[in-house]
């Protein structure tokens, strides 16, 4: 029994001895929770490439960081050691709000230029765009001069007008002669190239017959140039057809050729601004 | 007689006054500057949102600090004026910066725009 009670008493004083050294080896400094919130929050302001925009909060969270982090080494008071800390953490998320705000400033900035940048160029490409068109609007004015030279169109004090004469319909007809038909096609390509441009076709006839027939014959004739044109793509509202009957003649009606001269469709030509502009195409 | 009760006087008025004047002109001085800032922080603020819960620890925290004054704790007092002011700084200094942000969230949504825009009309052109 004595044995028994001797070797409980060494086991329990074995077990004490191990208790107290663990415990001595485990004296390590309290972890205060704000401490180390607030020594990585300094941290974090302190490394930033914009710390300057911040730099008396910065310190002053520096100062009070060391205060706490002095006090915890000397084994301080917790309640000073907290206030300093939260005193640092205060001061560096300040820091921090306050370096956010210079790094949106910073973007702002730099997006502020690169919209500059776009506009810039934006209007470089609209002022290309305008030349070109006008280059492109030049050159289709200059083609139409040369289409409706080419068709032999002629200035008058009415604009720019092209005679289709009496040869292009079979007499009394109102119907197109297939010989109509390549000058029909150039007319429409002109048109067509310029949707803004205006064409008043206008039909004529001479004396002979009665003057209400002539003057339908004229209405079927420019309304089967107007056809044509119109079957090959030209806008209809582009178009305007006008029978003039033997009203206005260009020639006398005594002899046959100046009744084969007032015999004729007459195209006159406006640009988009109601300018006029003729043709004149002569048989 | 008449030396031991003015001693006694003395005394109490000593007591008594060091009791109150426990806290300095100083002191007093700091927790109203803390004050003033307080509010001017909340006049800057307005109705944000960002901030709200700073300013509200600020507010929070001033009160301690005229509580402590009354009592006659100064080192309290000077404490809770140090954390009102720098809550109310914080408040503002969140505010701002969301208002930064915000700005320049906006500028890089409207470039966004800008740019698609522009690479649609070199795409037209």
């Amino acid at each position: 029994m004595k044995t028994r009670i001797t070797k409980a008493g060494v086991r329990a004083l074995v077990a004490a001895a191990i208790g107290i050294t663990l415990a001595a080896c485990s004296t390590t400094p309290e972890r205060i929770e704000s401490l180390e919130t607030a020594r990585a929050q300094v941290g974090t302001v302190e490394s930033s490439p914009r710390a300057g925009v911040a730099a008396t909060y910065i310190s002053e969270a520096r100062r009070s960081l060391d205060t706490a982090n002095r006090l915890a080494d000397a084994g301080g008071d917790r309640e000073d050691i907290e206030y300093h800390a939260e005193v640092a953490s205060l001061n560096a998320q300040i820091a921090n709000n306050k370096i956010l705000a210079a790094q949106a400033r910073d973007e702002i900035n730099r997006a502020e230029e690169e919209r500059q940048a776009v506009l810039i160029k934006s209007r470089e490409r609209q002022a290309q765009a305008q030349a070109q068109q006008a280059r492109e609007a030049e050159l289709r004015a200059e083609t139409l001069e040369q289409e409706l030279s080419d068709l032999k169109a002629k200035k008058t004090a009415r604009g720019v007008e092209l005679t289709l004469g009496d040869v292009l319909f079979a007499t009394g007809e109102s119907t197109l002669k297939p010989a109509a038909f390549r000058t029909v096609d150039r007319l429409a390509e002109v048109l067509k190239e310029d949707p803004n441009r205006k064409v008043v076709i206008e039909g004529h006839t001479d004396s002979v017959g009665s003057e209400e027939f002539n003057q339908q014959l004229s209405e079927r004739r420019a309304m089967a140039v107007q056809s044509a044109l119109v079957t090959r793509g030209v806008s209809p509202d582009q178009i305007t057809a006008i029978g003039r009957g033997e009203s206005m003649p260009i020639a006398s009606n005594e002899d046959a050729g100046g009744r084969q001269q007032n015999r004729r469709v007459e195209l006159i030509f406006q640009d988009g601004e109601g300018r006029s502009r003729v043709a004149s195409d002569s048989d | 007689m008449n030396r031991i009760l003015v001693t006694i006087l003395g005394v109490g008025v000593i007591g008594m006054f060091t009791a109150c004047g426990g806290v300095s002109e100083l002191t007093r001085e700091r927790v109203a500057r803390s004050e003033t800032s307080v509010q001017q922080a909340q006049q800057t603020l307005g109705n944000s949102e960002e901030g709200a819960l700073d300013m509200q620890r600020a507010r929070e925290n001033i009160e301690a600090a005229r509580r402590e004054l009354e009592e006659g704790n100064a080192e309290a007092a000077e404490r809770f004026a140090v954390r009102a002011q720098l809550y109310a700084d914080l408040a503002v200094a969140k505010s701002e910066s969301a208002e930064a942000r915000r700005a320049a969230d906006e500028l890089q949504a409207s470039l966004r725009t800008l740019r698609e825009e522009a690479n649609r009309q070199e795409g037209t052109n």
